[in-house]
């Protein structure tokens, strides 16, 4: 017989951490909201009876917030056997609020105290007995981290749901409350209303008038009247509404425990975290150090270590042995001439120069995986919102654009974060501006080819990249389908810790897989389409790359980016291709050019890109393949959160078109500042693009304005 | 023959990517070509678990 258990807590607390100890898994452990919006179960590792269920944090079990709903509707519709409550005993007077709640409910449930060591480590100190007294379940300690205490915790929590002893607590509250409360309990027996949550919970959602609680039972008016009577005496009894009396009432209850069983060392006194937070999220240190933080990690990652590793790949690894062996092999046994072109220098040439940058991407992936697990990352959205703020933003949609760092398609998913529809259209509209795992490579090999491997390329690019965020957001929230206050946005920071070394290795190589998948599966296919496309004619006869369907086709688009310093079919077919998977702007460079160290500085590679770019081109190329449409599995996903095709196309015309106007201003601009090109090209495209956004402005305010004044007049 | 061989390697090897990627998605897998172990939305990205 499966026991069911399911682990609560607020926002990080521990739970995914404590899951992933408990049974194997590698979920992921983010230092933000909207990281867990569902639950997710697994298999206890010593007793494969045991489900242990990861349930999102959540501060309460009101239901106004997607994950609150998630966790009630488990505890409530799921009858888990037992609930192990994670407590972060570095705050828990606030954790402690969920707890009470948790308890009203009635499921066994065992408190984990998480975090112990940091308590100890501030010289706090925190009585497990008393606790255990005053709360009425069993109060253990626990490292999540350290795996700690854990199989205890769980152990005793297996021990309850087999007892099936449920829990009688119930917070001691005013009076005037107490009557209240019982009152509306004898409404519900004598109306014989049918239901099976524990009474005097029941009781007090109807005093807090839950809405869902009340759909939930199907209510009569008169059972509804004659409960808001109650209610309503109460409230004049103690001027106050009646969700914040119990919530008053909790408090009290929460400080006398707090009172009894928790010894404060340093009251007031700075945490570490707190002293790194005054440098860190400084009003005028933040932004430069987050410029700096990221100029490290490009510079780690894209410029120094990882373009010596990548070299070696790309040289040795896919240059010299594989290549250099696949071919010799084929040529030997006889294989028919295109059959090992198709082989070396479609297949390997476009994998293996997509492959070429997995060192790059581990890199990364391993250097966000550290900032995101000390928890630097949940200040950046802090430092974010600062700045957002200031143009009617909120830094609450930067949140699902710090997830979108690794793949863009869980980043527009966390948009399901933000409450307000406005927002989270916009959010979904600008989260692919930032550039994902799969343009890394792009990235990097235009640094490589074009400016030496220079590290400022990789975060001006990031950086561009951020500020074009601001500025469509600043356009979009001036238009009527937008504009709005901007939503509020209150988030924990997490204390500052040294990230596990098992946990960052587990996130790089979780998305360093994806990568390395994406590339044996998608990019594998669509390089032997791309090898046949260039290798053949209409007639299907073997030609030049030239004179091959792929260049007539890239002939017939390729005007098209003429004007933004890429008009040669090369480039134009390589950006098309990038719909596919971003990374496929790479491989198609690889199979077109026949080359797999696509990043190899070699004299040929740098010869065939010279032609075909400046650095001012270049730069244009990156940005537009940035900023433009994203891949088709991402467009799916805003199809989905967008929920019409309508949207989905404005979303995506919106980014093609912003990309193709910041190009052309990199284009025309950059050439006529740097490379002695048409001064009167470059005021056309400045034209242009400020025609583009006046036009946009004046349509939204229009719009903006007839929508008030029909609200005026309605 | 051993281009026969190579030939029905490669093309096989491309069908059956492309089989899995089909039968994936038409199951509710994953929709973006990557693994799903490690990713924040990996639930609400597809109605069944993997």
């Amino acid at each position: 017989m499966t026991i069911k258990i399911g682990l609560a807590g607020n926002p990080n607390s521990g739970k995914t951490t404590l899951f992933n100890a408990l049974t194997g898994a590698t979920q992921y452990v983010g230092n933000w909201p909207g990281v867990t919006v569902e639950k997710k179960s697994g298999k206890y590792k010593k007793n494969k009876e045991v489900e242990i269920v990861d349930l999102p944090g959540v501060y309460s079990l009101s239901p106004y917030t997607l994950e609150e709903v998630v966790t009630r509707n488990f505890v409530i519709g799921e009858h888990p056997d037992a609930i192990i409550n994670i407590v972060d005993a570095t705050n828990i007077e606030r954790n402690l609020y969920l707890t009470t709640q948790i308890l009203e409910l009635g499921v066994p449930t065992v408190i984990a105290l998480n975090m112990m060591d940091l308590v100890r480590k501030n010289g706090d100190q925190l009585d497990c007995k008393k606790l255990s007294n005053l709360l009425g379940c069993p109060v253990m300690e626990i490292s999540a981290l350290k795996e700690e205490g854990i199989d205890a915790v769980t152990e005793k929590a297996v021990e309850l749901a087999k007892q099936k002893k449920s829990q009688n607590f119930v917070v001691p509250v005013m009076e005037e409350v107490q009557s209240a409360l019982s009152q509306i309990e004898k409404i519900v027996e004598s109306n014989k209303i049918n239901h099976s949550l524990p009474k005097k919970w029941l009781a007090i959602k109807l005093f807090e008038r839950d809405e869902e609680v009340i759909k939930s039972l199907g209510l009569s008016s008169l059972v509804k009247r004659e409960v808001e009577s109650c209610i309503a005496q109460c409230e004049k009894l103690l001027d106050d509404d009646a969700e914040s009396i119990i919530t008053a009432e909790r408090y009290a209850f929460i400080g006398n425990i707090v009172a009894n069983a928790v010894k404060k060392a340093k009251k007031g006194q700075d945490t570490t975290s707190d002293r790194i937070d005054k440098i860190v999220t400084n009003r005028i240190l933040a932004l430069p150090i987050f410029a700096l933080v990221m100029w490290f990690v490009y510079y780690i990652s894209v410029s120094s270590l990882g373009a010596i590793v990548t070299d070696w790949t790309n040289d040795v690894l896919f240059g010299e042995i594989i290549q250099g062996n696949v071919q010799s092999f084929m040529e030997s046994s006889n294989v028919a001439p295109w059959l090992t072109a198709l082989v070396v220098d479609g297949l390997i040439g476009g994998v293996g120069a997509v492959l070429g940058f997995v060192p790059q991407i581990m890199l990364l992936f391993l250097l966000l995986a550290i900032l995101e697990d000390c928890g630097y990352m949940a200040r950046v959205a802090f430092i974010m919102d600062r700045v957002f703020r200031r143009f009617g933003l909120s830094g609450k949609s930067f949140i699902p654009m710090l997830i979108g760092s690794g793949c863009g398609v869980p980043g527009i998913m966390a948009s399901r974060t933000l409450e307000n529809d406005k927002d989270r259209k916009m959010t979904i509209m600008l989260t692919t501006f930032i550039p994902c795992g799969a343009k890394l490579p792009i990235i990097a090999l235009f640094a490589g080819a074009l400016f030496g491997g220079a590290s400022w390329v990789a975060p001006s690019v990031y950086f561009m990249c951020i500020a074009m965020v601001i500025i469509c957001g600043i356009i979009l929230k001036n238009t009527s389908a937008f504009a709005g206050e901007p939503a509020p946005f209150v988030m924990e920071l997490p204390t500052y810790h040294i990230p596990s070394l098992k946990g960052v290795l587990i996130h790089m190589w979780d998305r360093g897989k994806a990568f390395i998948i994406k590339a044996g599966t998608i990019i594998f296919v669509a390089c032997g389409l791309i090898w046949f496309l260039q290798s053949f004619n209409w007639s299907l006869e073997m030609v030049d790359a030239d004179t091959s369907i792929l260049a007539s086709i890239g002939n017939v688009i390729a005007p098209i980016f003429a004007p933004l310093g890429f008009g040669d079919w090369g480039a134009a077919v390589a950006t098309v291709t990038g719909l596919i998977a971003k990374e496929n702007v790479v491989a198609t460079y690889g199979v077109i050019y026949g080359i797999a160290d696509a990043t190899e500085e070699s004299q040929d590679l740098l010869a065939m890109i010279a032609a075909n770019f400046t650095t001012v081109s270049a730069y244009s190329f990156m940005a537009f393949n940035m900023l433009c449409a994203p891949c088709f599995a991402a467009i799916g996903a805003i199809r989905r959160e967008m929920g019409s095709v309508k949207w989905t196309l404005i979303t995506v015309g919106f980014q093609t078109i912003t990309a193709y106007l910041v190009a052309l201003i990199i284009n025309k601009v950059g050439s006529a500042v740097l490379l002695g090109g048409s001064m009167v090209e470059a005021a056309i495209a400045i034209a242009i693009v400020i025609c583009v956004i006046t036009g946009v402005l004046l349509i939204g305010k229009s719009k903006l304005k007839s929508s008030q004044s029909i609200g005026l007049e309605g | 023959m051993a281009t026969v061989i190579i030939a029905g390697l490669v093309f096989g090897l491309m069908a059956l990517v492309i089989y899995h990627k089909i039968k994936a998605h038409k199951n509710g897998g994953s929709a973006c070509g990557c693994g799903c172990s490690g990713c924040t939305s990996a639930k609400n990205c597809h109605s069944k678990s993997l």
